[in-house]
């Protein structure tokens, strides 16, 4: 038996908790030549540094106001899809309509993005051709602050709305059919039956889901970010790991994104256990 | 049945008209990029193409998928989705076997120690360095290796295990197979349909993988499908961010962009239709684990 497991311990200990030991250099000056045993320990100077650091403060606030708008505005449109589909009975129709929307979460944010990037276009872009024909002046979506995280939020709804909805209406097929027969007979219309019966039913699945999504808050969409971003909306677009990654990897300041990305690890880690701690507490369900 | 009143009727109407536009706006997109990428070149820059091609070429398509680069890319893509799909689910059902059997000494232990990983990681920067130093950059491995084994299908694998009979592993043990044999000769055969969805997880990240291409490779040899549309996408987005003439003059034209963008599309759409049964089982399998 433990012959079976060894490639996947060696797998453990070598890419993911020999990173964790990179963490150390958080709290040096990291020399890429030194490593990790020859560089100078600085302490939390680099934590200092992130405090007091303007570019890190707006990065969290992008961070937050993205990933806040994401679960206000995305996370209610999948149960609403779950809710609908449940009252199609044409089978047709509904294996149609969910092939469709499943389709966008199989195919790569560069594809996605590069889709985007010429609907969103304003030379002949198919928005601002629309725009246009409205009388309006064409919007340079991608570039302009005041509407790239419209476009964030957007998009990521446009590829996940759809998958997201599978778990919720796997929720619906396990409520009893008896349920509704009987509501039927005591004069409950199908609205009705949807907010009684339904809803409820799949009330422990939806808050759940929601303190799941709670749980990587500080995750906006980093790859999403990547492949959509540039330099003329970092101010209202650059998240902590877009920054991570530009700060550790193009100006090879590794120890300041280190403690960067720690920080990000530790505030993700206790959202993590704190929902899970909730979710016991108040669904007698634990995620693992 | 329930009763058709004009209420129910108009509830109906309302459900079918909103499903039907979630179809419509999901599709419209594909419908504007396919169309750019047929269309004439004309057209697309006048702003004339919507949802219906305006003229018809495939010299743009034509162009893209015989670029040397672009069938390049496609052949790394594939190597990396076929060895790393394959070796992942290997090691991952190796590991959720043992994983399995609660009575295995320590079996807890480690358990926690993957899920710990679920939660918290080293970051971007400490998983960069651990490749340098081992000497994966510029090398596929980078893109392979540190993505074998995906925890939350390990889990899934393993309560899939557990599901099955015990009696069938205690009379293969009677007649003296070692756990290795009762793994591959009568474990997996009977989980062939946990091991297809996972396996279509593991080959969609594998191939839509576009992150640690960027952090790993960046000899043009050794770049994937995704890397290299990145580079088209990026490229001729320059034309709004008023670069330099000299950029101006490599920047691909919008159909090159939208056709690169369908010929990267294609190989996924033409097998969705086949695993569409496949996925929707293994979100099951993995929900009601609870």
């Amino acid at each position: 038996m433990y012959a079976l497991l060894l490639p996947g311990l060696a797998f453990l200990l070598l890419f993911k908790y020999t990173p964790m030991y990179g963490i150390l250099i958080a709290f040096q000056d990291f020399n890429i030549f030194g490593g990790i045993g020859g560089s100078d320990w600085v302490g939390l100077a680099q934590f200092e540094k992130l405090i007091h650091s303007s570019d890190f403060m707006n990065v969290l606030i992008n961070t937050l106001v993205i990933s806040l708008y994401k679960i206000v505005i995305l996370f209610p449109i999948p149960v609403l899809i779950a809710l609908l589909l449940n009252e199609v009975k044409r089978m047709f129709f509904k294996r149609t309509i969910q092939t469709v929307i499943y389709l966008p979460h199989f195919l790569s944010w560069v594809i996605i993005s590069g889709s985007f990037i010429t609907i969103l276009s304003p030379a002949g872009g198919l928005v601002n051709e629309i725009i246009r024909s409205f009388g309006g002046h064409p919007v340079s979506f991608l570039t302009d602050n005041q509407f790239f995280r419209s476009v964030i939020v957007f998009t990521a709804g446009w590829k996940e709305t759809g998958w997201n909805a599978i778990v919720f209406i796997a929720a619906i097929a396990g409520i009893e059919q008896e349920q509704y027969e009987a509501a039927a007979i005591d004069g409950a219309g199908r609205i009705r039956q949807m907010i009684s019966i339904t809803l409820p039913g799949i009330l422990p699945t939806v808050v759940l889901m929601f303190i799941l999504r709670i749980g990587s808050l500080l995750e906006a969409g980093t790859e999403q970010i990547l492949t959509m971003y540039n330099p003329l909306v970092y101010q209202t677009g650059d998240v902590i790991g877009t920054y991570v990654y530009r700060l550790g990897l193009g100006q090879q300041d590794y120890s300041f994104s280190t403690a960067v990305g720690l920080f990000n690890s530790v505030v993700g880690f206790v959202l993590v256990l704190s929902g899970n701690m909730l979710s016991r507490k108040f669904l007698n369900r634990s995620i693992w | 049945m329930r009763s058709k009143t004009i209420g129910s009727l108009c509830f109906d109407a309302g459900i079918y008209l909103f499903l039907t536009a979630m179809g419509l706006i999901t599709l419209l997109p594909f419908a504007n990029v396919l169309s750019k990428s047929v269309s004439e070149e004309w057209a697309i820059t006048s702003g004339k193409v919507g949802i219906f091609p305006v003229g018809f070429q495939l010299d743009t398509m034509k162009f893209v998928v015989t670029s040397s680069q672009f069938l390049h890319s496609l052949l790394i893509s594939v190597i990396v989705t076929l060895v790393g799909t394959l070796l992942s689910l290997l090691i991952t059902a190796m590991t959720a076997y043992p994983l399995s059997k609660r009575e295995l000494p320590g079996s807890g232990i480690l358990i926690v120690m993957f899920i710990f990983t679920m939660m918290f990681s080293g970051g971007i920067i400490p998983n960069y360095l651990l490749i340098r130093q081992l000497g994966l950059i510029n090398h596929l491995g980078s893109l392979i290796l540190p993505a074998l084994i995906n925890v939350f299908n390990m889990l899934v694998i393993k309560s899939y295990f557990e599901s099955l009979p015990e009696s069938l592993e205690e009379s293969a043990k009677l007649e003296g197979a070692r756990n290795y044999t009762i793994l591959f000769r009568i474990i997996l055969p009977l989980s062939a349909p946990v091991l297809a969805t996972i396996g279509l997880f593991y080959a969609v990240s594998f191939w839509n993988d576009y992150f640690n291409p960027m952090l790993y490779i960046n000899s043009s040899n050794l770049k994937p499908l995704q890397l290299y549309l990145q580079d088209i996408v990026m490229n001729a987005d320059s034309s709004s961010l008023n670069r330099s003439a000299d950029d101006l003059m490599n920047v691909p034209a919008e159909g090159v962009r939208a056709a690169t963008v369908i010929a990267s599309t294609v190989p996924i759409l033409l097998v969705y239709p086949f695993l569409q049964k496949y996925f929707i089982k293994g979100v099951l399998i993995g929900s009601v684990k609870g």
